[in-house]
């Protein structure tokens, strides 16, 4: 039976042979030669790092994440600043002059034609 | 960043329920003006503010969604039950017309000959066209779900190419629609048939180009990266009410096409 000081409770507890005999892990076996030395690398393509798709397009959500999540207090509507607010008042003039627009051909509909 | 105890999207104050309400206003009343004073101005007016509320509504969403994080599993909870539940209305619009169909149908009067098709109708050879457009929509109904299993396996460009292939049998059979629409030997004016052939399968095509588009918007999300293998709800949705659209061109082929001719 082997033995160790549980890391979790503080009290001694059983532990396998491996364990007491290597307390602090096996470590991989070190190279008895150094491995061979490289003063430069070949430039590497950003195209050829990792496993980053690039077709059809780069992924741009991380920039637009932190545009959006940016805390100045604007309303989503209203986060990507000018294009979004002239967009915005474009609607909101048609809304309004569309609702004037429309009170005015209800009420001109609604007299009453004259008799021919 | 998130100040807030739960879990639960309180979104910020919009104007586009407002601006989509007075779109329905000038679109109505602009319907009554053009029917009485021939001027289309009105109506045009609420039809480019419901333009413009759509794409600024849904962009939002789509900026609250996949940039600022909002949609946490009970929110997409929520926007799968309101999107069955939409579909499902959805369902019953189309219920109303298939139950105009058979009651003209299965006891046609004595005005229409007492027979179905009434007399002096021709009706469309089932076997042509209209069987094209099942195979066509139930081709798109297979690359939609390869395009769900692309986007789960991580394969991003065999979801793009997927989801283009069902774009596009989409839009065959809109074209497709279309010709033999030019080419019936009947109209809507010709009496019932006409009325609930073409009403029927009127709306049916509308489905098909919201459909249709409705999956191209998540075409372009997909290649702007925005649906990752574990969460891409706006995808599951499009996809959904493209089954649905099929479903209902079953239903039409099956009742109208084949049994009506």
């Amino acid at each position: 039976m082997y033995y160790k000081v549980s890391g979790v409770t503080g009290k001694l507890t059983g532990a396998t042979a491996a364990s007491a005999y290597n307390p602090q892990g096996l470590k991989p076996t070190v190279p008895s030669q150094a491995p061979p030395m490289i003063f430069a690398v070949p430039t590497k393509v950003v195209s050829e790092t990792g496993s980053v798709s690039h077709y059809m397009g780069i992924n741009k959500v991380p920039e637009l994440q932190k545009i959006f999540q940016k805390t100045d207090g604007a309303p989503v509507h209203l986060k990507r600043g000018v294009m979004d607010k002239m967009l915005y008042r474009t609607t909101m003039g048609l809304t309004i002059g569309g609702t004037l627009y429309c009170l005015i051909a209800l009420y001109i509909a609604a007299q009453p034609r004259k008799p021919q | 960043m998130a100040h807030q105890a739960h879990a639960y999207h309180m979104v910020d104050p919009s104007p586009w329920p407002l601006t989509g309400a007075i779109a329905a206003l000038l679109m109505t009343s602009g319907l009554a003006i053009w029917f009485h004073f021939h001027s289309t101005t009105l109506m045009t007016l609420g039809l480019i503010l419901l333009l413009l509320t759509m794409y600024q509504w849904w962009r939002d969403i789509i900026r609250e969604g996949t940039f600022q994080g909002h949609h946490t599993p009970p929110v997409q909870k929520g926007l799968r039950y309101g999107m069955i539940l939409f579909i499902t209305s959805e369902v019953f619009f189309f219920l109303g017309f298939f139950w105009a169909f058979y009651h003209s149908s299965l006891a046609p009067t004595p005005e229409l000959g007492g027979c179905w098709p009434p007399t002096g109708i021709t009706p469309l050879d089932p076997f042509e066209v209209p069987l094209l457009n099942t195979a066509v929509l139930l081709a798109s109904g297979v690359t939609v779900t390869w395009a769900h299993h692309s986007i789960m396996e991580g394969e991003r460009k065999q979801a793009i190419q997927s989801l283009a292939l069902t774009i596009l049998l989409g839009l065959y059979f809109t074209a497709l629609q279309a010709m033999e629409y030019y080419e019936a030997p009947f109209t809507i004016a010709d009496g019932v048939y006409g009325s609930t052939f073409f009403v029927a399968t009127g709306f049916h095509g509308l489905h098909v180009i919201i459909g249709s588009s409705f999956l191209a918007v998540c075409l372009l999300r997909q290649i702007q990266y925005h649906f990752t293998s574990e969460h891409h709800f706006g995808f599951e949705a499009a996809a959904w009410y493209w089954h649905f659209v099929d479903v209902v061109w079953l239903f039409l082929y099956v009742s109208i096409y084949w049994w009506g001719s």
